[in-house]
């Protein structure tokens, strides 16, 4: 809890004003390492770049490690994190979608604003479609709404639904990251090499 | 220009940075567990347990029970028999074993009343105060000295001496006009109700005596009806 309190004493008022701070790093890594290209984006589906998976797979496993470490020491308790609802055929579909998204123009939603503040035309008509989706999701929305609403699975975590031992299962997924590091090295050096 | 070495040491970063990342999961599983602290934070249950709050005197109680002041929600944590035998008006019973059962949380894990723990001392209210507090549960009160401090200052107060202050003297009248209030009967009162079979016969020379009990006759039919 030690952090967690640390992180309760900044007044409330101050929300924004780090949002936007920590927005502004955010982008500008994304920036600085090249996640502004849609090519380096696409990469993953052609296969002659995996920058993607590597980054947020490494991310993804870094993270556990560390809070799982931390909640070891006591500095956070893991199970005061807040934990993002699942909509189980809601996430699938619109996971779906927004897969197909990202093969076709080469962007997840973060990167797009990243690709448009650099004047990528490109990611500005990304995000005007963005933004055409937003409005007829709106529109549509009581279309929608039982596939938004339903299949509610609580905020629940792989860890508590399969009911897995949490170490085992993070110490599995950093051997599975090693491996998909190894395997989509192995396919980049197979795949005919493109310049971007 | 470039160092050699370390551009041959640097072929193995990644190697390097897999092998981090494993030895730190794998140290993860093998570390030692221990049971975790489950509930609130140590320093919160302690300071908690010092405040003032935590207890309340039995005075305070009665007069909140005579003023039927709505928030009081009183906890009998004794077994079911003691219960049957004796407890304080309109009090719940929840055993201190069955303390943590599901169908008497509603009870304890609230913030709309205060929950007023007793036993026959203080010690298993304060068990059962203990516990709740763990749980980060709201407004708890342990009842001071439990029934048998109920019964020593309420139900049967101890007479101020003659060397006692006034407010001595205030607490002895509170208390028993507020055992009156709980059903219990002096022997000065209960003389009363002759003078009132007389009084129809005479009624000039008793009336200044009947004056006095007239006021208590009031608050007898409240015993009843309690």
């Amino acid at each position: 809890m030690g952090l967690l309190t640390l992180i309760n004493t900044i007044p409330y008022e101050w929300d924004n004003v780090l949002a936007i701070i920590i927005g502004l790093a955010f982008g500008f890594v994304l920036e600085s390492s090249g996640f502004s290209s849609s090519r380096k984006l696409a990469g993953v589906f052609y296969g002659y770049d995996f920058a993607v998976l590597k980054v947020f797979f490494t991310a993804a496993v870094v993270a556990a490690i560390g809070l799982y470490y931390m909640d070891y020491l006591g500095f956070i308790s893991v199970g005061q994190l807040y934990v993002h609802p699942t909509y189980l055929w809601g996430g699938i579909i619109g996971g779906a979608i927004m897969g197909v998204g990202f093969v076709a123009a080469g962007f997840c939603p973060g990167t797009a604003v990243t690709s448009a503040a650099i004047g990528k035309i490109d990611a500005m008509v990304y995000i005007g479609g963005i933004m055409i989706g937003v409005f007829i999701f709106a529109e549509l929305y009581s279309l929608f709404q039982p596939l938004y609403e339903g299949s509610f699975l609580g905020n629940i975590t792989v860890v508590d639904y399969f009911d897995l031992n949490p170490y085992w299962f993070i110490f599995i997924l950093t051997i599975a990251a090693i491996l998909a590091f190894i395997l989509t090295d192995l396919i980049r050096k197979r795949v005919k090499k493109v310049f971007y | 220009m470039v160092n050699r070495k370390l551009v041959k040491a640097l072929k193995f970063r990644y190697v390097l940075l897999a092998a981090v990342l494993i030895i730190l999961a794998g140290g993860l599983v093998l570390i030692p567990k221990f049971e975790k602290h489950v509930g609130i934070a140590p320093e919160l249950l302690l300071s908690n347990a010092i405040s003032p709050e935590r207890y309340i005197s039995t005075d305070e109680l009665a007069d909140r029970i005579i003023n039927n002041d709505p928030s009081v929600l009183l906890i009998d944590v004794r077994d079911a028999i003691s219960y049957k035998e004796n407890t304080l008006p309109n009090s719940i019973n929840i055993p201190l074993e069955n303390l943590l059962n599901e169908d008497f949380e509603g009870y304890l894990n609230q913030e709309a009343y205060d929950v007023i723990l007793f036993s026959n001392d203080s010690f298993r209210a304060n068990q059962a105060w203990i516990i709740c507090n763990r749980l980060n549960y709201k407004r708890l009160h342990v009842l001071k000295g439990g029934i048998n401090e109920w019964f020593n200052t309420i139900i049967n107060p101890s007479q101020p001496t003659e060397n006692m202050s006034k407010t001595a003297y205030d607490l002895y009248s509170f208390r028993k006009a507020a055992s009156m209030f709980f059903g219990v009967k002096y022997i000065d009162q209960i003389k009363k109700p002759e003078p009132k079979k007389v009084y129809v016969a005479k009624k000039v020379t008793t009336t200044p005596k009947v004056v006095v009990p007239k006021k208590k006759k009031k608050k007898m039919p409240i015993e009843g009806g309690c």
